[in-house]
């Protein structure tokens, strides 16, 4: 409760601090926390937040399912037969550590401008960071838990899925917190570079045009896009990990 | 017809009654290591325990007590010699209970959770797992803990919960390492005492880690010092102190003073001249 009572008071500080730059700053270029309110209203009036919010969220949702899809049984079989994570691994890193932005030019070459190149763009960024956590989570498996569940005799299926994959459900759980932040920045990535739509096509539109409270309004509800979604795994983490000592959830 | 029956299964287990249960042969076993040498954790090891013998293995630490346990169980293969469990190569089940020294309990599972775990394969049926879960729980003295986490309990009951884990498969071998190192003297002293009417009832081999000379001679049939550097048996004791041993003082006992005198010197000695032990050469002697 008294977490909650600071971070309102946190947010009214920010909104404060805002308030203050828009009286200070050249009147054009930052708009008024009320001009934002007033945007908002019209852009939802008008129904172009919504159609616009439930484009993003549709290739977003699509391209980070698939990651998660892809992501989560590719690290866990990497993890579990070693030659495979062995040969592969390397090639993972490697194209993790590449920005995925190179491949736009080549994506838009064979799938064109529409919706599948944008999911595909999603699902590159997103699904790197869930496979490498997943991998992680998996080569850290506790190996004397494995030798006592050898030890009672459980077969191989059974240390897999009552020893190895709940073991490496923290890790899965930061891949998959990573993998939403940045499947988040290719949708805005996806839309400005492909057929200009969603929420990065309102970002580019009001953005030229320097129509900066509605430009202000967008950037909130991609904030709060991820400010959802990341608060969901976590609630999603306490929830798995109950079995920790209380205090570490609180 | 009943009396022949009978008379054959008599003599087919009086047979396996004087047949070693467990047979170690020649057994040596070496980890390899980072820096390369390698350790040899046992170097022709014999050891032959007879059917419902409670034997000890007593030694410092790093002599290679643990090794032995995991190879009786099955869990790792000797590099040479060999090792008979009732006559075949061992093999990890139900039937060998393993306590661990470093307790190994599944933190995500509750206490109850844990010891189920072990029955998973002998109990299909729910119930009847729970049921016997909460009774080898309840014989720990956890009744009250079957729903907290490990996180959630003290060093010393999470060594009870793995020794309810160990013995709830009722198993006809059980192998302990060091089960009481961290509960407290006073249900460290019980905990004793319900292990030896366990074991009276089910006549079970026991193979018990300890560094305690006195509990080492207070449970046990017969006594295996071992000594470091290379890990090997030096000598076994019989320890010969009338069954049960809970309805009288052992500790008053000739037998056991001369025996804990004994095995107290031995270790010492082991200790102080083993150059790899952080106590080589000193005079404990004199400080007396
Ligand atoms: N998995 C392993 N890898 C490398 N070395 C090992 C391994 N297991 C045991 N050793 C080494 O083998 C020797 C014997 O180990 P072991 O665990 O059997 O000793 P112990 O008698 O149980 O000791 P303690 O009383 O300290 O538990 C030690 O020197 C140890 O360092
Ligand atoms: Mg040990």
């Amino acid at each position: 409760m008294k977490i909650a009572a600071y971070r309102l008071a946190f947010l009214a500080a920010l909104i404060g601090l805002w308030w203050l730059a828009s009286t200070m700053v050249a009147r054009n270029l930052v708009p008024s926390p009320w001009a934002t309110v007033l945007a908002a209203q019209r852009l939802i009036a008008e129904g172009r937040l919504m159609s616009a919010l439930g484009e993003s969220l549709s290739i977003y949702l699509g391209g980070y399912g698939v990651a998660i899809l892809v992501g989560i049984p590719a690290g866990l079989v990497m993890g579990t037969i070693r030659p495979i994570g062995k040969t592969l691994e390397i090639f993972v890193y490697a194209l993790s550590a590449t920005p995925r932005v190179a491949f736009i030019p080549l994506i838009i070459v064979f799938l064109g401008l529409g919706p599948q190149a944008k999911i595909l763009i999603i699902f590159l960024g997103a699904v790197m960071p869930i496979l490498i956590n997943t991998y992680a989570g998996a080569l850290n498996s506790d190996q004397e838990l494995i030798e006592m569940a050898r030890s009672v005799g459980a077969k191989k299926s059974r240390i897999f899925t009552q020893i190895m994959l709940p073991g490496a459900v923290p890790f899965i759980l930061v891949g998959l917190r990573v993998g939403a932040t940045i499947g988040l920045i290719n949708t805005v990535v996806a839309e400005l570079y492909t057929a200009v739509k969603g929420l990065g096509g309102l970002l580019a539109i009001y953005g030229n045009t320097f129509r900066m409270a509605e430009y202000f309004v967008i950037v909130l509800t991609l904030a709060l896009i991820g400010v959802i979604v990341t608060e969901a795994l976590r609630f999603l983490e306490v929830r798995l990990g109950r079995w920790r000592r209380s205090e570490v959830i609180v | 017809m009943i009396a022949p029956d009978a008379l054959t299964q008599a003599s087919a287990s009086d047979v396996k009654a004087n047949a070693p249960r467990i047979v170690l042969q020649g057994v040596s076993k070496t980890f390899s290591s980072n820096k390369g040498s390698g350790t040899v954790a046992l170097k022709d090891v014999d050891l032959s325990v007879r059917d419902g013998a409670f034997v000890s293995l007593l030694g410092p630490s790093g002599c290679g007590k643990t090794t032995v346990l995991r190879m009786v169980n099955g869990l790792i293969k000797p590099d040479s010699g060999s090792v008979l469990v009732s006559g075949k190569v061992p093999e990890p089940g139900p039937d060998m209970g393993f306590v661990f020294q470093s307790f190994r309990l599944i933190p995500w599972s509750s206490v109850r959770g844990n010891v189920e775990f072990a029955l998973a394969d002998l109990l299909p049926d729910k119930a009847e797992r729970r049921e016997r879960a909460d009774r080898y729980i309840e014989l720990v003295g956890l009744k009250r803990f079957g729903d907290a986490y490990p996180s959630e309990l003290s060093g010393g009951m999470r060594q009870r919960v793995a020794l309810a884990r160990a013995l709830a498969t009722e198993p006809k071998i059980l192998l302990m390492d060091e089960p009481f190192a961290s509960i407290d003297a006073q249900t460290r002293e019980l905990m004793q005492i319900e292990l030896m009417r366990l074991w009276t009832v089910r006549r079970s081999v026991a193979l018990f880690v300890t560094h305690s000379v006195d509990e080492a001679i207070l449970l046990a049939d017969q006594v295996v010092l071992m000594g470091p550097r290379p890990g090997r048996i030096l000598e076994v004791i019989d320890v010969g102190l009338e069954r049960p041993r809970w309805s009288y003082d052992v500790r008053a006992e000739p037998r056991f003073i001369e025996l804990r005198a004994y095995l107290w010197d031995r270790i010492r000695t082991l200790v102080l001249t083993d150059p790899e032990s952080d106590f080589y050469g000193r005079d404990l002697g004199s400080a007396v």
